[in-house]
């Protein structure tokens, strides 16, 4: 399969990611930067499950967030979606490619862990699927806010006042052995999902915490309905603003 | 029996509530094989219409027809039927030349085959080909329009909406653009251009339409248009000095002096002696002239005064 030249729109963002070496060295380097260290430490377990979390929420939200609200500006979005291609069809390839760039990216840090944190197999790839599922989110998110705004600094607002109150819910720090309507609403966060999953990875047995056939259901789910609802705001996302 | 339109525009509006500017009750019809050009000041609805008519904005009224294919109702298959190139053309900067044109061209649908075949014709031909795989973001301006000519092209449309087309390009790629126009055109292709090349559009322009304060104020072939100004003349007068010209406005039959450069351009009326007191005018108000032409009027006149008079109509 030949990416370049592109001949579909989830092509040049492969193509654009992986052409520019100095700055794919950087995209590789960071999340490994960032996770390796604290898996390699002897930081208690729910932190270093937070840490990895925290990476996967960012690079997913402020990747398809930023980048989306650049070609936006720049007006090449806009001329795109003059072409006969769906609207929505753009936006899912958008969410598709950068939810599986983002994952690419952690995945060389993601196997450090796993290999200085030997974990039954199935831990490993529900804590896999669950950071993938939170990237589709994540995505999922920077776009929607790319609907509002057409300033990547804005999008770091927004992002960060949406993702605040759901990083919360998902007892990354704190509320991690929540009840009552806390405990409700965390089943709806994938990221809690990917926490989980992570703390076991990390050797943190949790009784409340979700078993593993969860984590590959319930943020599968979440996600397809997020990438879905997504993909409808195509049309609006991609139309000449003034 | 007449062939369907390429282009049926009815009864356009569209204003930015921002502005209050935009396009107003505007209709047309572009036919296959005919260039129909757009002309207006700047401001006067042009890009406007042109971005509804590509389906980048809906109108508030009125409706369009691509062919057989309602506009606003399957915009998809309209998009499909057009080709498309926006005033300020941008390109995927990190992507060579030719993968942002490969890009287009298979999202319009081209089998991978055809679009390596034409995109390679078309490089060739705007002069593109040697500079094909050097990233977009290294082209100036001009090889930047070149580029989205040919995206706009390549995947063969049944219209061309071409948005101030020449505006950057050097006078040899103007002259292979116009070829080529005229040549989709030979072969069937509807061109709506908007341009304030007036030049360009008197050459190539089958019909044209004037836009002001997005009204449609006249529609028409370039030679109507011109034989109506019969009984005017251009003075063109290159000066070495600047001067107050003021003081020519009031000579008998003079309509407008518009200053151009270093030229000074007088639009007035054909009447004998009209020459000699523009010229003793200008000489009165210091001017030192190096060349002088009496010229027969052109489109540009034809603006000038329709513009002028829209102007008053509306103020009136």
């Amino acid at each position: 399969m030949k990416l370049n030249p592109p001949d579909a729109y989830w092509k040049k963002d492969a193509t654009l990611f992986f052409s520019k070496r100095f700055a794919l060295l950087i995209k590789m380097l960071y999340p490994m930067a960032l996770i390796v260290p604290v898996a390699a430490s002897d930081i208690p377990a729910q932190y270093a499950a937070a840490v990895i979390g925290i990476v996967a929420v960012m690079a997913g939200t402020f990747g398809a967030g930023e980048s989306l609200t650049a070609d936006l500006n720049d007006g090449i979005l806009v001329r795109v979606a003059l072409t006969p291609l769906s609207p929505r069809r753009i936006v899912f390839e958008i969410l598709a490619v950068n939810a599986v760039l983002d994952f690419i990216q952690l995945l060389p840090a993601l196997l450090l862990v796993y290999v200085l944190h030997l974990a039954p197999l199935v831990w490993v790839l529900a804590a896999t699927f669950g950071i993938f599922a939170t990237l589709i989110t994540a995505n999922c998110i920077g776009i929607f806010i790319a609907n509002f705004t057409s300033s990547p600094a804005d999008v770091l607002l927004y992002a960060t006042a949406i993702l605040a109150p759901l990083i919360y819910v998902s007892g990354f720090f704190r509320n991690q052995n929540p009840t009552g309507i806390s405990a409700t609403l965390r089943d709806f966060v994938p990221f809690a999902y990917m926490n989980d999953a992570l703390k076991a990875v990390f050797g943190l047995a949790s009784e409340t915490g979700a078993a593993p056939l969860e984590i590959f259901i319930y943020p599968g789910i979440i996600a397809a309905v997020l990438a879905f609802g997504v993909c409808l705001t195509g049309p609006r996302l991609l139309s000449p603003r003034f | 029996m007449e062939r369907p339109a390429a282009l049926e525009a009815e009864n356009i509006t569209r204003t930015y509530k921002s502005s209050g500017r935009g396009v107003a009750d505007v209709s047309f019809e572009v036919h296959p094989g005919e260039v129909f050009g757009l002309m207006g000041p700047n401001g006067s609805g042009k890009s406007t219409l042109l971005r509804v008519l590509s389906t980048a904005i809906a109108p508030e009224s009125g409706t369009f027809r691509i062919g057989d294919v309602n506009g606003l109702e399957e915009q998809q298959k309209a998009r499909a039927k057009m080709g498309l190139m926006v005033d300020r053309p941008t390109h995927y900067g990190d992507l060579s030349g030719w993968a942002n044109a490969y890009l287009f061209a298979r999202s319009y649908g081209m089998e991978e085959g055809k679009a390596q075949s034409v995109l390679a014709e078309l490089f060739d031909y705007f002069g593109l080909a040697e500079y094909r795989d050097d990233r977009a973001k290294t082209y100036s301006f001009g090889m930047g329009k070149k580029l989205a000519l040919i995206e706009a092209m390549a995947h063969g449309p049944e219209l061309l909406l071409l948005d101030e087309p020449s505006l950057g390009l050097d006078y040899t790629s103007q002259l292979a653009y116009q070829a080529k126009i005229r040549e989709l055109a030979a072969a069937g292709v509807a061109v709506l251009v908007a341009s304030n090349q007036v030049d360009e559009v008197e050459a190539m322009c089958d019909r044209v339409a004037f836009l002001h304060r997005g009204r449609l104020v006249a529609l028409g072939t370039p030679e109507s248009f011109v034989s109506s100004l019969e009984g005017t003349r251009r003075i063109v007068a290159a000066l070495r000095n600047p001067v107050e010209y003021g003081s020519l406005e009031g000579i008998r039959g003079v309509e407008r002096v518009t200053p151009e450069g270093r030229d000074l351009v007088v639009h007035c009326a054909e009447r004998p002696g009209i020459v000699a007191e523009v010229v003793a005018g200008l000489v009165d108000a210091g001017g030192d002239i190096t060349d002088l032409a009496v010229r027969r009027p052109s489109l540009e006149d034809v603006y000038v005064k329709l513009t002028g008079e829209a102007l008053r109509d509306y103020e009136a």
